[in-house]
């Protein structure tokens, strides 16, 4: 029924972007940004006084596939003569597939299939060790925006400290960042921290102040108070007290304390300050440190040290309005103040770190050589080359990174942690794959935490996270997915252009100077909040415009975002924080940085463009925007603030996965949950290569099917490429029993007949050459022995036959030593047969011959009794018979026989009305021949267009009457007959097509069996686990329940008689069990009886420390209480059994 | 209870019959009956199919077990099942179930050297015995127009190859019942309803205006019931049509009529649908049940004689 055409992956495509393009901006811009930044290392030699430094101007990176080789040209100059170019290996860079350097990009699908890949490859993760590993996205604070927090711990900086501060995380253009975190004293004054290699350190903001321009404490002053006018007291917006002013004399009374009136005393005690913790810095003037001190760690993303300046007043005046409560806290658990860590950002920024340490060391090692050499020493070009030869670990630092998840650096580089930034993609099933590129985490630090305030689905994260999306258990709501309409912004514009941010905020700069802001830079600003407000481009504070005339220039500024050619770009955040009263802060914050969430909505103030209509926003913005949802309704909208944006459609708050369960408005909104993590672990079609793929394992239905019902998203995402299970004929009714607490009967010519019968591929493989070490020598590689029974399984190469199905305890390759010359076969592990599907040798370049193979085994799994299925609602289930066919009830009319019956129990409490009428719709679907769409919430979408009004509001009044129309029952349901009896069954019973999935959890790979079998060595008692073919504990809790219910017995048989058995000899005189020893009987001859085995002596004991015999007892007792003995005798403690015959008592 | 006989004759009314299509009347009989001939016509009349497959090369995209079932569910003409052996209690063959007695050989050797995507099916498959081949290249060899036979329809399709990839096989094709495998059943769909006895109140019915006994018959899923265009009366046009869904009823309660129409199911006719897979004629299907059925009864009047049995029945008439 599907138009058969090219299937169109472009939405597909569209979650992968943030990935990729993060990547591209890596190799692109940032490599070359982040080198550029890196101070160039001065050497100087002390005797010559010749210099010698190191640019590194540009990077260039030639690549292949998966690594790509890393060039740099250094470059060097002597004593300012010619600079000498010399390029220089950095060793090999992993390259992200589908990246600008990956022969992947831009290839057609029939390209990709020709390649050996899959059509719908999108890219976005790297291959190290032939596992697929991608970077895994972190919320991180939202960059240069100063946030007013409140938090305990900032008392515990030190006396004085208040709980309040704020924080800004400034970002360079190459993505590092310093966070500088603005703390207020009780006693009115505020102090500025930031880190320093480890270290935070604590500065009165005055001297800070004084130190970034040339002021005066007048100034300060004013600037200070400026936000405070007696007129405005105590009105909507006001944020000044006139405390502010009695502050701003204590900050500057603080450095006046210190004697430090100008800004180069300023500057020289910082200088002094930071002397030692600041690198490279060691000879250098104290006021050189002080600069490099506020160029490097003060606003890091500002040039300009009057922006700086600015900024900090600004930041100053929004501390104390946090203070005087005149404005609320932000929440940093909001998206509102979050963005988001890109893959290719964070290796930006490692190998920025990288460069950084790798020039520390470079530099140290030329001043040792210029120090051995004193005498005559010259700079030969050969010597410097010659040491930095020897530094190709930046490439595999990286890559090493990529393969752990782990930064190796000595600095925290800023981020909330410092493991697992890297994944690995699971590729067990398609949906679990594409959900690891949309996951967002909100860090591995806060998962330890006890608080669950954290986890809390906020509505500012409405749109652009997943509400139903996220795992329930450990990383619940820390663990959450990017909506389906959710973007990330990049540094590519919608051209695939660089964007030039430097002349976007040019372009927005002019916009707002013609609205009418007066631009900041007369320094001295004279007005705050309730008359003017402030506006911050990218944390620059560049101007302030009236209150009045804010309105308007909001609405100026989202009508030019829609025009392309005003030079706004379209994903420009508009923040604009109203006046309020001890609401958030107010002022315009405009926001042009890559990295930040956005989603589109309609926006329909600005009606007049039909075709730009169609608005990027972000998580800032949408506080304080009136967005709709397309129902109709206003949802509670007062009529001051009439909606001046849509909802494009609702689905679009879902996620991927969540997106593509039908009519998921009619469940439960755990159900969706829990399908939402289901979906993820379901047999289907995890790739269409599966020929060609070596993963350790992977499931394969054979025969999928796509779903009768389905939503839009389905085809969007060309989830038919990979679909995860079968339309089954589902019987809602309790029949024999064995469907009892969600147990489902399958029927067992429909399992014949091929349903739900999938296979799991396994690779194993086998490297020889890692068996021994490398200084042995030992080579060993695969050969056939000469044994006949070996040939029938192992072909002559050494590795199995392919399609040879064996046995367990067969052999399936051997191997060859060349030191002691003998042959050794490996063989199959497990105890279920399997079939050789395909066999590839590796490295076969090498000189000793094949050493390193791939082996893929293939296992089929029918489903058996014990296997888990699941419908796209939440309603999983375990098989619990394969029930003949003719013991199925049928229909009289059509004869069908359910191929599944679940129990009726499974919905009351569960409410999974979705499923019902996902049955019902299938069953209406197959008569007609119609895939049905079933879009959640698609209802409120039509009520916009009122031509199409539904008379009834309910979807089954949508459903009946097809069903009617082809003499089936309008609610679903059919009368059925008993197969056993051939009778009817008392009611009717609900039948229908349903789309199921087996889920990856089989019997075959957890049954756990044991009778007698291996022991543990000390104790005797039988080991535990499942491959070693051990027991289940039987442990503390279940002795109890035993004990409780008196069943002696039993507790004996299990802990003792089944268990560690056994018969120790006590000597009943000195009550030991260790001491007893057998004595060495008397050779004498054994009389023989004819038909019988020859009579064993009987042992005779004695004890060693009595040195008799006539005490000893045998007694029944655990083998581990004679291990307790032994055991305490080590220690010297004697323990002694007083035996006696129970009779005597 | 010696000597009371609750033997009836029960009798079948051949309604429609095509070569995989039946409909029946069986009367005067109970529903263990009718229920014990669909049990035994869907899982115990044998059937010929495909059980052992032996691969040579398999150079397809399927894998080796998925086109063993594939060919295993390949339906097979099966008139000589009835009086073939089984392969596991054939004398003739040390049990290995391949002499000619208990089974048939196939072969399959396709390749394809052809840019375009070559389908092996069923019509590629080679039998050994000219009596036991795939049902649809029987109906084609059977059929007087071949030409009604589209070229695309080239019969059931196994696998499908690609240039240089090559299916070599031998498969035995054994006697089975659909008890064991389904792949040996014969029957798609065997089921049967009771017939229906509708007796419309008519005096009660006459209360109605004409708009309200179209709603009660619109009120059926199915057909049963019509207007007559003369005479205005409600009459029963299709009685087999009924579900037993009660529609009718519940609308007639709801109309505040109850009683207007009495349905109830004839407890000893039975309407029986068979549907074959061509393996054996529908017709053919039905008489191999009773036979089937016969052989059963036959057993259990074998067990009879013995005295274990006897020592039941005793026991039964001294309690009883």
């Amino acid at each position: 029924m599907a138009p058969l055409g090219k299937p169109d992956y472009s939405a597909l495509r569209e979650l992968f972007r943030p990935h990729i393009e993060s990547f591209n901006y890596f190799l692109d811009e940032g490599l070359e940004k982040a080198l550029v930044s890196i101070r160039a290392v001065e050497i100087s030699d002390p005797l010559s006084s010749s210099k010698l430094r190191n640019i590194l101007l540009f990077c260039r990176e030639a690549g292949l596939s998966y690594k790509g080789e890393f060039k740099v040209d250094v470059n060097f100059q002597y004593d300012n003569k010619a600079v000498i170019r010399e390029p220089t290996s950095f060793g090999h860079l992993p390259i992200m597939l589908m990246s600008k350097r990956c022969h992947l990009r831009g290839v057609s699908p029939e390209k990709l299939t020709s390649y050996k890949e899959e059509a719908t490859e999108m890219g976005g993760y790297f291959i190290c060790n032939g596992l697929e590993r991608l970077g895994r996205l972190l919320i991180l604070q939202k960059s240069n925006y100063p946030i007013g927090m409140v938090r305990k711990s900032f008392r515990n900086r030190g006396d004085g400290y208040s709980d309040k501060a704020v924080v800004i995380r400034c970002v360079r253009e190459d993505q590092s960042s310093v966070t500088i975190k603005l703390y207020y004293l009780h006693n009115g004054s505020a102090r500025l921290g930031f880190w320093i290699g480890g270290r935070e350190f604590l500065l009165p903001v005055g001297i800070i102040l004084k130190a970034l321009i040339d002021t005066n404490d007048r100034e300060i002053y004013v600037s200070l108070t400026s936000c405070y006018k007696e007129k405005y007291q105590r009105q909507k917006g006001a944020v000044g007290t006139q405390l502010v002013g009695e502050r701003a004399q204590i900050i500057l009374d603080e450095i006046r304390a210190l004697s430090l009136l100008t800004r180069s005393q300023c500057l020289e005690h910082i200088g002094e300050y930071f002397q030692p913790a600041m690198h490279g810095f060691e000879t250098e003037s104290h006021s050189v440190v002080a600069e490099a001190v506020l160029r490097d760690y003060i606003f890091v993303h500002l040039a300009n040290n009057y922006d700086k300046f600015n900024l900090l007043i600004f930041m100053l005046q929004k501390l104390f309005a946090l203070v005087d409560q005149t404005a609320s806290p932000d929440n940093p658990d909001a998206l509102q103040n979050q963005e988001v860590l890109l893959p290719g950002h964070l290796i930006t920024l490692y190998i920025k770190e990288k460069f950084q340490e790798w020039l520390h060391k470079l530099r140290q090692e030329l001043q040792d050589e210029i120090v051995k050499n004193a005498d005559g020493f010259g700079f030969k070009e050969l010597d410097v080359k010659k040491i930095i030869r020897g530094s190709q670990t930046i490439g595999r630092a990286i890559e090493n990174m990529i393969k752990t998840g782990k930064l190796a650096t000595r600095a925290a580089l800023d981020l909330p942690q410092r493991d697992g930034m890297m994944i690995q993609a699971e590729r067990l099933n398609f949906l679990r794959f594409i959900s690891h590129f949309c996951a967002v985490h909100r860090g591995a630090g806060l998962a330890k935490m006890r608080t669950t305030s954290v986890r809390k689905l906020l509505p500012e994260s409405w749109g652009f996270l997943c509400p139903v999306h996220t795992p329930d258990g450990d990383p619940c709501g820390l663990l959450n997915h990017m909506t389906s309409s959710c973007r990330v912004t990049s540094f590519y514009d919608s051209d695939g252009n660089i964007k030039d941010f430097h002349k976007i905020r040019m372009s927005i700069l002019t916009v707002l100077v013609g609205i009418g802001m007066t631009t900041s830079l007369p320094m001295l600003e004279q007005a705050g909040p309730p008359e003017v407000l402030h506006v911050l481009l990218d944390g620059c504070v560049v101007g302030s415009i009236s209150s009045s005339k804010m309105e308007d220039a909001v609405s100026h500024l989202r009508k030019l975002k829609l025009s392309a050619p005003s030079g706004i770009p379209a994903d420009l955040e508009v923040g604009y924080v109203p006046l309020s009263l001890g609401g958030a802060y107010p002022g315009l914050y405009l926001f042009t940085c890559p990295s930040r969430f956005v989603r589109p909505v309609k926006n329909i103030s600005q009606s007049s463009n039909e075709n730009h209509h169609i608005e990027l926003i972000g998580p800032f913005e949408q506080a304080f925007m009136e967005i709709r949802c397309p129902d109709g309704g206003d949802g509670g909208r007062s009529e001051d603030f009439p909606a001046t944006h849509e909802e494009i459609h609702p689905t679009g708050m879902l996620s991927v996965v969540a997106n593509l369960t039908p009519w998921s408005d009619h469940n439960q909104s755990p159900r969706n949950m829990y399908q939402c993590q289901m979906a993820k672990q379901t047999m289907g079609f995890s790739a269409q290569a599966i020929e060609k793929r070596a993963d350790v394992k992977l499931y394969h239905l054979q025969t999928p099917q796509s779903p009768i019902v389905r939503t839009d998203s389905y085809s969007k995402y060309c989830i038919d490429e990979f679909p995860t299970g079968i339309n089954a004929i589902v019987a809602v009714l309790a029949y024999t029993g064995y469907d009892m607490e969600d147990a489902m009967i399958l029927n067992k010519s429909s399992v014949e007949r091929g349903l739900f019968r999938g296979h799991v591929y396994q690779t194993e493989t086998v490297n020889l050459e890692k068996r021994h070490d490398k200084s042995t020598r030992v080579v060993e590689i695969f050969a056939r022995s000469s044994e006949k029974k070996m040939s029938s399984s192992i072909d002559s190469d050494g590795l199995p036959y392919v399609g040879q199905k064996l046995q367990p305890n067969d052999p399936y390759y051997s191997s060859y030593n060349t030191l002691t010359s003998d042959i050794k076969p490996t063989f199959l592990k497990g105890s279920e047969p399997a079939i050789i599907d395909y066999v590839s040798i590796d490295g076969t370049n090498s000189k000793s011959g094949m050493q390193k193979a791939n082996i893929r085994f293939r296992r089929t799994r029918n489903p058996v009794i014990g296997d888990k299925f699941s419908s796209r609602h939440g309603q999983k289930g375990v098989c619990s018979q394969l029930w003949p066919d003719i013991d199925m009830p049928f229909s009289a009319s059509t004869g069908i026989r359910p191929d599944l019956i679940i129990n009726p129990h499974a919905f009351p409490s569960r409410m999974t009305i979705g499923m019902l009428l996902e049955s019902v719709g299938a069953k209406g679907g197959c008569l007609k021949g119609q895939f049905v769409d079933a879009t959640p919430f698609s209802k409120s979408v039509n009520k916009a267009d009122e031509n199409t009004s539904f008379k009834s509001s309910s979807l089954v009044d949508e459903l009946g009457p097809v069903l009617a129309s082809y003499g089936f029952n309008y609610h679903g349901v059919e009368v059925l007959y008993s197969g056993v009896f051939g009778t009817e069954l008392t009611c009717e019973i609900f039948m229908g097509p349903v789309y199921y999935q087996r889920l990856r959890h089989m019997v075959s790979d957890k049954f756990q069996v044991r009778s007698t079998g291996v022991v543990d060595q000390i104790t005797r008692q039988p080991i535990g686990g499942r491959k070693r073919g051990g027991g289940i504990r039987f442990g503390e809790m279940e002795r109890d329940s035993l004990l409780a219910h008196g069943a002696a017995y039993l507790l004996h048989d299990r802990l003792h008689s089944s268990s560690d058995y056994h018969i120790a000899e006590v000597c009943s005189m000195c009550g030991s069990l260790l001491t007893t020893s057998t004595l060495q009987p008397p050779k004498r001859a054994i009389r023989e009886i004819r038909g019988l085995p020859p009579a064993k002596t009987p042992k005779s004991y004695t004890c060693l420390a009595c040195k008799n015999s006539k005490g000893i007892e045998t007694v029944a007792m655990p083998y581990v209480f004679r291990y307790l003995a032994s055991e305490l005798a080590s220690m010297n403690i004697k323990l002694d059994l007083r035996l006696s015959s129970q009779q005597e008592k | 209870m010696e000597g009371v006989s609750y033997q009836r004759l029960p009798k079948i009314m051949i309604r429609e019959m095509k070569d995989d299509y039946l409909k029946f009347n069986l009367t005067d009989t109970d529903a263990s009956m009718a229920n014990a001939l669909r049990r035994v016509m869907i899982a115990e009349v044998p059937t010929i199919a495909i059980d052992l497959v032996e691969i040579e090369v398999n150079s397809s995209v399927l894998n080796d077990e998925f086109i063993s079932h594939r060919l295993g569910l390949i339906p097979l003409t099966s008139d000589l099942a009835m009086g073939m052996r089984f392969s596991r209690d054939c004398d003739s063959c040390d049990g290995d179930g391949q002499c000619e007695f208990c089974s048939v050989e196939f072969h399959l050797n396709v390749r394809c050297d052809s840019d375009q995507t070559l389908d092996v099916t069923s019509a590629d498959l080679r039998s050994t015995d000219p009596n036991v081949v795939p049902v649809d290249v029987a109906a084609r060899a059977l059929s007087s127009d071949p030409s009604s036979f589209d070229s695309d329809q080239r019969g059931i399709i196994i696998v499908k190859l690609r240039r240089g990839q090559e299916l070599r096989l031998r498969a035995i094709a054994r006697k089975g019942i659909g008890k064991d495998h389904a792949k040996w059943s014969p029957a798609a769909t065997v089921t049967f309803m009771y017939e229906p006895d509708i007796q419309i109140k008519e005096d009660l019915m006459e209360t109605l205006t004409l708009e309200e006994k179209r709603n009660w018959v619109e009120s059926s899923p199915t057909k049963v019931f019509d207007i007559d265009p003369i005479t205005q009366q409600v009459m029963v046009v299709d009685s087999e049509a009924y579900t037993y869904d009660e529609e009718v009823i519940k609308k007639a309660e709801a109309m505040g009529k109850p009683g207007l129409v009495e349905i109830y199911a004839k407890e000893d006719s039975f309407i029986f649908t068979v549907e074959s897979t061509g393996a054996i004629k529908a017709s053919q299907l039905v008489i191999n049940a009773i036979d089937v059925l016969r052989q059963k009864l036959d057993a259990v009047r074998m067990q009879d004689a013995e005295a274990d049995f006897k020592e039941f029945t005793d026991h039964m008439q001294g309690g009883g």
